[in-house]
């Protein structure tokens, strides 16, 4: 996964005198599953619009696999695809219909865009809403036809703007799922959501985008291991445990916090899993008895919250 | 996608969407001929037969250039109401050049254009006389060329800004001036004897004015009352065609970003 297939620098990008990115830098990688979370109004859409050749950067420049969405425009929209936030099409439009033409736009002939479509369309369920106004479909029929056309257009890099939002339980999976096939198959894909769940389930590695500017970037187990004192090892104990031994475990295991309450010990460290040995062997030294281990990681939520100093009110607000 | 392929496509659309607004189309065809026939009568027992023999024939080509600039016309609404709700993003990202997108707009506009006038050509030619071939072909490339100049600034027009009623008021604005400041309801003696000077030049160089000077050259010979040669008149509209059509494509590139 080492050549680059999006490469953002200094991407400035601003709407009259609001700035909605501010100077991101930010390679992603051919062959990856890239997650891009940040809350809404964050300069997600705004970098993917770019990156989809729709907006022009006001500053900076992004290349796709090596062409410059400013200067090579007709290139890097052979390369791409997106799957809009917000599902584009008028309300007179019909899903098989609409989606015949994006494929034959993308390059199928008539005859293929025909199979292709319907075999999409029947996997997502949306075969029986064929023939209906766009106006007429739900909100999450219309986000599996917007998703749909990635699908049938499996592109060379894919981009999906919050892809399940208004999505059940099931079809969240499905989409998921057929993201990844997409993957396997080769395509480089490139996921914006405000869901942490979504990022760390499909993401090999996520960028955190608040206000306009990258707070974060890695897998998401190297973003909670870069919380200080982010993962917790919980060991459950019987009997006394020496003050000598709970030393010895704070300074082998560098712990930033230690709590022994009600036979429980606490201890809040960077890496948990790689330590936990070390702390269960020092307890077996010391002749106490473990009853039960677990080590438990920072949820992305918390990443996201650490990493963007928001409170959980300005990010709802 | 290749430039010659991706162009119909881009059409086809537009196309299938003007096909089904069919009732809406049937009622505006009717509206405009019902139009026709009432002008006629009316204006056939009001102007003087010296001034205009037959005013049935004489105003007829001009229904057909203004079916035509309607038609074409209609495609800047479908622009307005996609840059309205943001679907112009999903073209602009489709594996096009944005000359294959706008060629396929106009292409498209030209299409509706000559659709629409088919009904109206028809009765011209029952109301007249039949072309001969050489006079069809002329008729057909001024059809073709006063559609795509008209879609092509309807197109112009609709990007210009982002406030629908703004958009709407230039573009209404533009329709009642190519419309009425126009050759199709009088003669050009009458309007330079009638008009001052500046609005005379607006009305005989308006492309309207021009197409439907063509068409009575070749459907009404006997009531052409211009002072320019059928060569002039093509050249003429030639030239509003390719600047409408380079104006159209370079604020729809420039605009819709």
């Amino acid at each position: 996964m080492s050549r680059v297939a999006v490469r953002i620098r200094d991407f400035v990008k601003k709407f009259g005198n609001v700035v909605a990115v501010n100077g991101l830098n930010l390679d992603v990688f051919d062959g990856e599953i890239f997650g891009f979370l940040g809350p809404n109004g964050s300069g997600k859409s705004t970098t993917l619009l770019t990156i989809a050749t729709v907006y022009k950067p006001t500053r900076g420049d992004i290349e796709v696999y090596g062409f410059s969405v400013t200067r090579n425009g007709d290139a890097v929209r052979k390369l791409i695809g997106i799957a809009f936030q917000e599902p584009k099409a008028l309300w007179v439009d019909k899903p098989y219909e609409l989606l015949v033409w994006h494929a034959m736009v993308v390059g199928y002939s008539l005859i293929d865009s025909r199979r292709v479509v319907r075999d999409v369309m029947e996997e997502l369920g949306l075969w029986e809403h064929r023939n209906k106004l766009f106006s007429e479909l739900s909100g999450g029929t219309r986000k599996k036809v917007e998703i749909a056309k990635l699908f049938i257009q499996k592109p060379k890099l894919a981009i999906f703007d919050e892809p399940t939002a208004q999505l059940d339980v099931t079809t969240k999976h499905l989409v998921w799922s057929k993201i990844r096939d997409m993957n396997r198959e080769g395509s480089t894909i490139i996921v914006a959501t405000n869901d942490t769940f979504e990022a760390e389930r499909l993401s090999d590695r996520v960028g955190i985008i608040y206000r306009g500017t990258l707070k974060a970037l890695g897998s998401p187990s190297e973003l909670k291991d870069m919380i200080p004192g982010g993962d917790i090892i919980e060991i459950r104990v019987e009997g006394f445990i020496s003050g000598n031994a709970l030393r010895k475990i704070e300074d082998a295991l560098e712990t930033k916090r230690l709590d022994l309450s009600n036979g429980t010990l606490k201890a809040y460290v960077n890496r948990g899993e790689e330590k936990v040995a070390l702390a269960l062997e020092i307890l077996m030294r010391e002749n106490v008895k473990v009853r039960s281990v677990a080590v438990k990681e920072p949820s992305l939520d918390e990443v996201f919250f650490y990493f963007t100093g928001a409170k959980l009110e300005e990010v709802r607000g | 996608m290749t430039f010659p392929r991706s162009v119909p496509i881009i059409a086809y659309r537009d196309l299938q969407r003007f096909w089904k607004y069919k009732w809406w189309l049937a009622g505006l065809i009717t509206m405009n001929l019902a139009d026709l026939l009432i002008f006629a009568l009316v204006f056939r027992g009001i102007v003087r037969r010296e001034v205009v023999p037959d005013y049935l024939q004489f105003i007829a080509p001009g229904i057909a250039s203004i079916a035509a600039f309607a038609a074409a016309f209609t495609i800047g609404r479908e622009v307005m109401v996609e840059l309205r709700r943001d679907f112009h993003h999903y073209l602009l990202s489709l594996p096009i050049s944005r000359l294959e997108l706008v060629a396929g707009r106009i292409a498209s506009g030209l299409a509706r254009g000559l659709i629409y006038q088919l009904p109206f050509i028809v009765l011209i030619v029952i109301l007249t006389r039949l072309p001969s071939p050489t006079e069809a072909l002329i008729a057909l490339s001024v059809s073709a060329m006063i559609a795509a100049s008209m879609s092509s600034l309807s197109i112009a027009l609709s990007t210009l800004a982002r406030s629908l009623e703004l958009q709407a008021t230039i573009r209404g604005l533009v329709y009642f001036i190519v419309f009425f400041a126009s050759n199709i309801f009088y003669p050009e003696h009458i309007i330079r004897v009638r008009f001052p000077e500046a609005v005379q030049i607006v009305i005989i160089n308006n492309p309207i004015s021009i197409a439907t000077s063509i068409y009575r050259h070749i459907f009404t010979p006997h009531l052409v009352q211009t002072a320019y040669t059928l060569e002039e008149l093509l050249l003429k509209l030639t030239l509003w065609t390719v600047i409408l059509l380079l104006v159209g494509a370079l604020l729809y590139e420039r605009n819709l970003k």
